[in-house]
């Protein structure tokens, strides 16, 4: 018996939709089916955050999703952050502060930062280093991640202000 | 009149990595991402015993699975490649075990789906049985076991500093590097004191977030090789060997590289996707798990033993070392890990009396290779906490102790090779000045203790080795950079990117970098062990310089004045009449090097230059439960002159917060033989709560001479001598000595209570 | 990961027609987050997963009435970390979020699929227990309550037959009671505990009027230490420094009422060793604290 179903959802803004077992995960229908290329499974375990989606505006570990629980939802990826002609100032303040080495975790990095600074948009060094605990870096650029961080807090704060 | 403005120099400038806006937005290639038209992925079904006979595999259930395209084992692989093994010191290790298992995890089979989700399920009907085998685990009782990993020791030969390996039966030993400088033996007899300790260091795992993947894709008579490996040219070489080839047959292309640290390096999953492939005679990819990486390949735990002669100056006058490489089931490039670690296992220290022995060690354990020092942070685990025990016991400042015996440039170190352009003693002197040695230090509390430590470390650089690589000056003046130094993260594309624009003076931004494909960019040794800045470096600059002496020619060719300011555009359509043709530069570059003599292991040029760093660190120790804290981590290497200066100071701070793990969480936890803690969520890597809040990440300048502009590589460095200057700090502040990493709250607490005489129970 | 069924029933009736009260591969799935990692890694190949996140709303949202807070099954961590009612009322709640786990799993993970996986290392149980808290089982029978610190038998296991559910919690009020946890972790900063523990205490100007004890990771399941309770309650302290000998008692107490396992961040005899530091340190805490806290 076989129990594939039709899921839809909007993908980076687009809708789509695709036929899914209930054992598939989010991140294996999203780099398989839509070639997405910027969640990368890699703990498996929901540690290392180089898996992060964001579904109904909430980050999740799509390694740890079922593919089936993104029916009816708005899924994006760092596909959808910035815009093809302009990056994100997230993705400048990384760029900037050089907070990336192999960058195999970045997208994941900049995916909860984005979280982060809609949560506390002045977070303390200790907030930082709270809510990005669950990312890893092996190569270990976190001392440039906490200035990325707070370089786009300062950018994004001081763009909010009214000119 | 305004004078022109000088042309930024591009050496010394910290340009961001030229990649950063694709991995920024997620669309920098990887491996990883790679999908092939008809590809097949691969699943591997691991053996779960660490040492056996296979009497039997059974595979029909995976083979009925739907979706299943085909199950593979070692007979099927011999049909394409009779003799499969493989490695680049020996050539030990089978594409999947040959009817014997030398470690848990080793490949028995592999299932080939059209869906990795399928192969996985298929993989996990495989069922083996296997007449279990005594197997060895310790290093030290593996060298006199009379249980043999290998029937036979079979030397690879491929490399010139390693054709020295013997073909031998009846032993575990690799290799066994010995050096022998002054006459130990008679200053230790005529010693004034002597100091002897052992250590141990325990496996690691490089840990890479882009786990093992290769793809291979067989057509017409070639195959093709996509794979996150930090030495695609030895990949082609070891290959086109495996099938026989010629290398003009086999190309082996990598994309940007999730991390290697040293793991994917030399031959990894590639000999068997390229079987694969040509026996499905359609591309197929493997891609490990997280776990899986765990079986692939490690540091090597360590038993080392060191004593030291001292003189009633606090000179140090002879030094002993012995060490045990636990090199697991294949030797990988164990063998180079275990001679280059030797040359150096004696320390930064002018030590007119030196008798090293250093064994690499077959157990039955997951492969143990090179991981970010080749060995040296092994070694200098050992001598910089024998130093400090030292120092104490003759109550000379520690500090103090170290320069009094450091070594200094001219002077010979222990292979007879003569040091020089080293900042041992500028990093001594940073080390104390951002410490405030001098100055009174808080110790804390009877309940929160503190304390602090340096260490100091250096070790050798690979050797011979070789790098080409092409400038091409296009007919519109661009240029573009062919070059095999794989960039996993160091930025290695930015940096190769201002050398070749400092000869061209040119903005380093503009030139685009051709990654390694070796049908296209020419030789590279490896992406390892610190040498690219070094070796692949200057074979870029000359290849720019033989790019400027060729315009110059030009120049001279159309009569155009030295110096004449006509573009490069104008140029070629001077030359060819319209914008059209090429100025190809090529560099390739091979440092001078002596073989060491087997008997005495020295060499008048073992090394083209010396890796060096150093570290302090100041800790709290919580008295009542062990727990403690880095609250200061000082880290200082010497960095040449740095190409760009922002990336050194990342590749010191990632190699120290990476050595940080080795030393106080990270420990493959083995029991028979099995390891139990393969998973992120076991194994502890060191996050962003772990970051010393006090961090800082400097270097020396110490200019090469003859490196790229003064330039010299700092992959390594830092990770040398942290683990030490920690432990050293932790004995400081508690007054207990730890003499096995990593260095946990438990193990702290028990030796206080052991101290008090009141010891902890084991269980 | 085997394949499977997944359906998503609409109401609690039709759920209780999808369980099995005789098949263990038949299981509620909440935001899975747990369960995903015990089916990813092989430890459970399920034939039905039925999903509860569409059945609404009795196992959702957060109510306060009567003294106590009802918290519903498929409220997300989240929820909890960011509800200003939970910060006021369980501010003990709130701080042991920060740590627990990482925020993504914080979107996902619910408070009932949290209590009814019974990992001993997970923080928020032992909570719980400390605060009185009582969990809301139905089943086609009806309802039952079970006191959290009743609701495990062992290392993943829970009293809960297969065909019921925890609908949701019901944490009493106490305004008086000071709570603290305290996660102690022995490796990295960022680790599942080697031992956590949680204490609460009501206190009467210098009299510990009562007590709450909770500890997990270092033992099979979320323990209450009722020993340990019963030397602390009625007990004397003086509030800027509780008496060391007290500690002790409570300690060996405490030593003396459980069986400590060792894993692979601590062994069994160092695990009782931190119990008897941060079973004191979180007393003291505890009293130090504000009321209410």
């Amino acid at each position: 018996m076989s129990n594939t179903r039709t899921i839809r959802f909007t993908l980076n803004g687009a809708p789509v939709k695709t036929d899914v077992e209930p054992h598939e995960t989010l991140v294996d229908v999203l780099r398989q089916r839509f070639n997405i290329g910027g969640v990368r499974e890699s703990c498996g375990q929901g540690l290392c955050g180089c898996c992060t989606a964001i579904v109904d505006g909430i980050a999740v570990s799509s390694c740890l999703f079922l593919a089936m629980f993104a029916d009816g939802t708005a899924v994006d990826t760092i596909e959808h952050l910035g815009s093809s002609h302009r990056l994100d100032p997230i993705q400048e303040a990384f760029i900037e502060a050089g907070a990336l080495q192999c960058g195999f975790c970045t997208p994941g990095f900049i995916l909860m930062t984005k979280q982060l600074l809609d949560i506390h948009p002045v977070p303390s060094d200790d907030d930082i280093r709270h809510y990005l605990a669950g990312n890893l870096c092996r190569c270990s650029a976190y001392p440039e991640i906490l200035a990325a961080v707070k370089l786009a807090a300062r950018r994004r704060n001081s763009a909010a202000e009214p000119a | 009149m305004t004078p022109e403005p000088m042309p930024l120099s591009q050496v010394g400038r910290s340009i961001p990595r030229l990649e950063a806006s694709a991995k920024v937005t997620g669309r920098a290639e990887y491996v990883h991402n790679l999908r092939l038209p008809g590809m097949l992925y691969g699943k591997i079904f691991r053996s779960i015993v660490p040492h056996g006979r296979i009497t039997q595999v059974n595979v029909s259930a995976a083979r009925a699975v739907e979706g299943v395209h085909r199950v593979v084992t070692i007979e099927d692989i011999r049909s394409i490649i009779p003799n499969p093994y493989f490695g680049p010191a020996f050539h030990d290790q089978p594409i999947l075990a040959d009817h014997k298992v030398r470690f848990a995890g080793e490949p028995v089979a592999v299932v080939l789906a059209e869906n990795y989700r399928v192969a996985e399920q298929a993989a996990g009907l495989i069922t083996a049985q296997y007449e279990e085998l005594q197997a060895v685990d310790d290093e030290v009782e593996a060298v006199s076991a009379s249980v043999f990993v290998h029937d036979e020791l079979k030397p690879a030969s491929t490399f010139a500093d390693l054709q020295h390996l013997k073909g031998q039966r009846g032993t575990n030993v690799a290799l066994d590097y010995r050096l022998r400088h002054g006459d130990a033996e008679a200053a230790f007899a005529a010693a004034d004191q002597v100091f002897e300790h052992s250590f141990r260091t325990q496996p690691v795992m490089h840990t890479p977030l882009e786990p093992f993947v290769s793809v291979a894709d067989a057509a017409n008579g070639r195959l093709t090789i996509h794979t996150a490996s930090q030495s695609p040219s030895f990949v082609r070489i070891e290959i086109a060997r495996l099938l026989g080839w010629a290398e003009n047959r086999v190309r082996v292309k990598t994309a940007h590289l999730g991390g290697g640290f040293g793991s994917k390096l030399y031959i990894k999953l590639e000999a068997l996707v390229a079987a694969l492939s040509l026996l499905t005679g359609r591309p197929v990819k493997i891609s490990l798990t997280m776990e899986e990486q765990f079986f692939m390949v490690t540091r090597h735990a360590c038993t080392l033993k060191i004593k030291s002669a001292v003189d009633k100056n606090g000179r140090i006058t002879a030094r002993q070392c012995k060490t045990w490489w636990n090199g697991g089931a294949y030797a990988d490039i164990g063998p180079r890990v275990t001679q280059k670690a030797g040359f150096t296992a004696a320390g930064p220290y002018d030590i007119e009396n030196v008798a090293l022995d250093s064994y690499a060690v077959y157990t039955n354990r997951p492969p143990a290779s090179a991981l970010r020092g080749f060995g040296a942070p092994q070694t200098a685990w050992a001598y910089e906490t024998h130093t400090d025990l030292i120092a104490e016991a003759l109550n000379i400042d520690k500090l103090e102790f170290r320069r009094r015996n450091i070594l200094r440039n001219g002077r010979p170190q222990a292979t007879g090779t003569v040091v020089r352009d080293t900042g041992l003693e500028a990093i001594l002197d940073r080390l104390a000045e951002r410490l405030a040695w001098d100055q009174p230090f808080d110790r804390g509390s009877d309940k929160l203790r503190r304390g602090r430590g340096i260490a100091i470390g250096f070790k050798a650089i690979v050797a011979p080795t070789t790098s080409a690589a092409i400038v091409k000056i296009n007919a519109d003046g661009s240029c573009t950079l062919y070059c095999g130094t794989v960039d996993m993260g160091q930025g290695s594309d930015t940096c190769m990117t201002q050398i070749a624009a400092e000869v061209l003076n040119i903005e380093a931004e503009s030139i685009q970098v051709i990654h390694p494909d070796t049908d296209v960019t020419p030789y590279d040794m490896g992406t390892l062990g610190s040498r690219s800045t070094f070796h692949m470096g200057n074979a870029v600059r000359l290849a720019a310089e033989d790019a400027k002496s060729k315009i110059a020619a030009l120049m001279a060719e159309l009569n155009l004045p030295p110096g004449s300011n006509v573009p490069l555009v104008e140029l070629f359509r001077r030359k060819y009449g319209m914008q059209a043709g090429n100025i190809i530069g090529t560099g390739s570059f091979h440092p001078a090097y002596a073989k060491p003599d087997h008997q005495t292991g020295r060499s008048p040029q073992v090394t083209p230059f010396w890796g060096v760093g150093g570290t302090g660190a100041e800790v709290e120790v919580d008295t009542e439960t062990g727990q403690f804290r880095v609250t200061t981590l000082v880290n200082v290497v010497d960095a040449g002159v740095p190409i760009n200066p922002k990336l050194v100071q990342q590749q010191i701070s990632g190699a120290a917060i990476m050595q940080f793990g080795f030393t106080v969480s990270e420990n493959m936890v083995f029991h028979e033989g099995q390891l139990t803690n393969g998973s992120l969520a076991d194994y502890k890597i060191p996050g962003l709560l772990d970051l010393p809040r006090n961090f800082i990440n400097e270097w020396v300048e110490a200019r090469q001479h003859d490196g790229p502009f003064g330039a010299k590589g700092v992959g390594e460095s830092a990770t040398i001598a942290l683990s030490p200057a920690i432990g050293n700090a932790i004995a400081d502040a508690v007054g207990v000595r730890l003499t096995e990493l990593p260095l946990t709250a438990e193990s702290v607490y028990r030796a206080m209570q052991a101290a008090k005489g009141k010891p902890l129970p084991e269980q | 990961m085997t394949s499977f069924e997944l359906v998503e029933p609409r109401s609690l009736e039709e759920t209780f027609a999808l369980l099995d009260r005789d098949d263990p591969a038949v299981r509620p799935i909440a935001g899975g987050t747990a369960l995903m990692l015990m089916m990813k890694s092989g430890l459970f190949s399920p034939l039905r997963l039925i999903s509860l996140r569409r059945v609404e709303p009795r196992l959702a949202g957060i109510a306060f009435a009567d003294g106590s807070v009802r918290i519903g099954a498929m409220t997300t961590f989240a929820a909890l970390e960011h509800s200003p009612e939970i910060r006021r009322h369980l501010p003990v709640v709130t701080r042991t979020m920060r740590t627990l786990a990482n925020p993504r799993v914080r979107n996902v993970a619910t408070v009932g699929g949290n209590l009814a996986h019974a990992d001993t290392h997970l923080d928020l149980p032992l909570v719980w227990i400390a605060l009185g808290a009582q969990a809301v089982v139905v089943s086609p029978r009806g309802e039952r309550i079970v006191a959290v610190e009743d609701l495990y038998r062992g290392y993943y296991e829970t009293v809960l037959h297969h065909d019921e559910l925890i609908a949701a919690l019901h944490v009493p009020l106490r305004p008086t009671w000071r709570s603290v946890y305290v996660k102690v972790t022995t490796r990295t900063a960022h680790d599942w505990p080697a031992l956590g523990i949680a204490v609460s205490l009501a206190r009467d100007g210098s009299i510990i009027r009562d007590a709450r004890i909770a500890v997990g990771a270092a033992t099979k399941k979320a323990t209450r230490l009722i020993q340990a309770e019963t030397v602390l309650r009625g007990a004397a302290i003086d509030a800027a420094a509780v008496d060391d000998a007290l500690l002790a008692r409570a300690g060996d107490a405490a030593i003396g009422e459980i069986s400590i396992e060792a894993d692979s961040r601590g062994s069994a005899s160092y695990k009782q060793h931190l119990l008897r530091v941060y079973l004191g340190r979180a007393v003291r805490a505890a009293a130090a604290a504000e009321p209410g806290a």
